[in-house]
């Protein structure tokens, strides 16, 4: 015992008391820092994860409501209608009505439209460039124009019914349609007469023709069953009134 | 008994790095600390190396560095100066000079071993007066 007090006297205690202290503070530091960059990161991506969880769970439960609450309407309707002879026709027209503004879901023949992003490698030597091979928002409002104007009776893209209010835009890496997010595979599907829409849009120099020399990848196939959903949201009016009623 | 300040320096960190943490706040004058700490640790092997070990010298210049150091970076933080930078360019520069002493002290006992087992060794220069 005596003999290690000799060997250590002198320098080895002190160094090694102030490597303990050291290595003390060393250790805090350490931690702390690990503690300090785990918590910031989980902060922040937990905090949008919640953010995103709790207002899509709004949303799906908003949409169920609204449906659940336009099949009450429909059936009320329905009762009122079968009590009085010529309510038949009102409601008939009232239903037409809802088919165009979208507020029921449709079903009958048609066209469904595939447009994807090329799947060509970018050249190595080119430059930006890159564009010509995305599908674009123009893109999609091409086909949809060219869908309406050969007869399309109601056109939905990505499980988003098109209607009169509808806007097709580009927002950053997505395209919005109906104020909601979608991305490539863009899928149409238009109810109509079937050939009339399919030539439509394989006219020489059409739409069909121009996506494809873009090396996109279109693909158009006749169907005799579509089902297409309704809007999710109704559209209200705030300024517009009807002009027809106040004419005297 | 060299292993007695390696062992104290993982006890101390693992003791530390399990059980405490410091407010964020802190940490960068924690920095601080220990960079001036290690430099006290350094500057004493080399002063052990040269045989002009004291150790109250090492002990206070360990704690008042440590302070110093927190105090300057402090009053940069109060002036709007970044004085940390000072405090970490200066202790930088003491801590890379005393570890090349250590290293030519080395690499200078090796040369003496090397010249006492071959004397006629002609070829290695002669020893630097120290």
């Amino acid at each position: 015992m005596r003999a290690f007090w000799e060997v250590t006297r002198g320098w080895t205690l002190p160094v090694a008391g102030i490597c303990l202290v050291l290595g003390g503070l060393l250790g805090v530091q350490v931690h702390t820092q690990q503690l300090r960059g785990a918590a910031e990161a989980g902060r922040r991506s937990s905090a949008l994860v919640g953010m995103l969880t709790s207002s899509q769970n709004q949303l799906e439960a908003q949409a169920k409501e609204i449906a659940q609450l336009r099949a009450q309407v429909a059936k009320f309707e329905k009762e009122a209608v079968s009590d009085r002879s010529g309510g038949q026709r009102v409601y008939q027209e009232l239903q037409d009505s809802r088919l165009t503004l979208g507020l029921l879901p449709v079903r009958g023949p048609g066209v469904e439209v595939e447009l994807g992003d090329s799947t060509m490698r970018k050249p190595d030597n080119e430059i930006g460039g890159l564009d010509w091979f995305l599908v674009h928002d123009y893109d999609l409002l091409e086909t949809a124009n060219e869908l309406w104007a050969a007869g399309a009776e109601a056109v939905s893209l990505n499980g988003q019914r098109l209607v009169a209010g509808s806007a097709i835009r580009c927002s950053g890496p997505v395209i919005q349609v109906n104020s909601t997010p979608i991305a490539s595979p863009f899928v149409f599907r238009a109810v109509g007469n079937k050939e009339t829409l399919a030539s439509a849009l394989n006219l020489p120099g059409g739409v069909v023709d121009r996506l494809r020399s873009a090396t996109l990848r279109v693909r158009l196939t006749k169907k005799d069953d579509l089902v297409l959903p309704a809007i999710a949201v109704a559209p209200r009016f705030h300024f517009a009134r009807s002009a027809a009623e106040e004419t005297p | 008994m060299i292993f007695l300040p390696i062992v104290a320096l993982v006890a101390g960190f693992l003791l530390a790095y399990y059980r405490f943490s410091i407010p964020s706040a802190w940490a960068d004058y924690a920095a601080i600390a220990i960079l001036a700490g290690l430099d006290a640790l350094i500057g004493a092997v080399r002063a052990r190396l040269e045989n002009q070990f004291d150790e109250a010298v090492f002990v206070s210049g360990f704690f008042v560095n440590m302070g110093l150091a927190i105090l300057l970076a402090y009053l940069g933080d109060k002036l709007g100066v970044d004085l940390y930078l000072a405090v970490v360019v200066a202790l930088g520069i003491r801590i890379f000079t005393n570890l090349g002493r250590i290293r030519g002290l080395f690499v200078r006992a090796r040369m003496e071993a090397h010249r006492a087992r071959h004397p006629a060794g002609a070829d290695l220069k002669p020893a630097p007066p120290r």
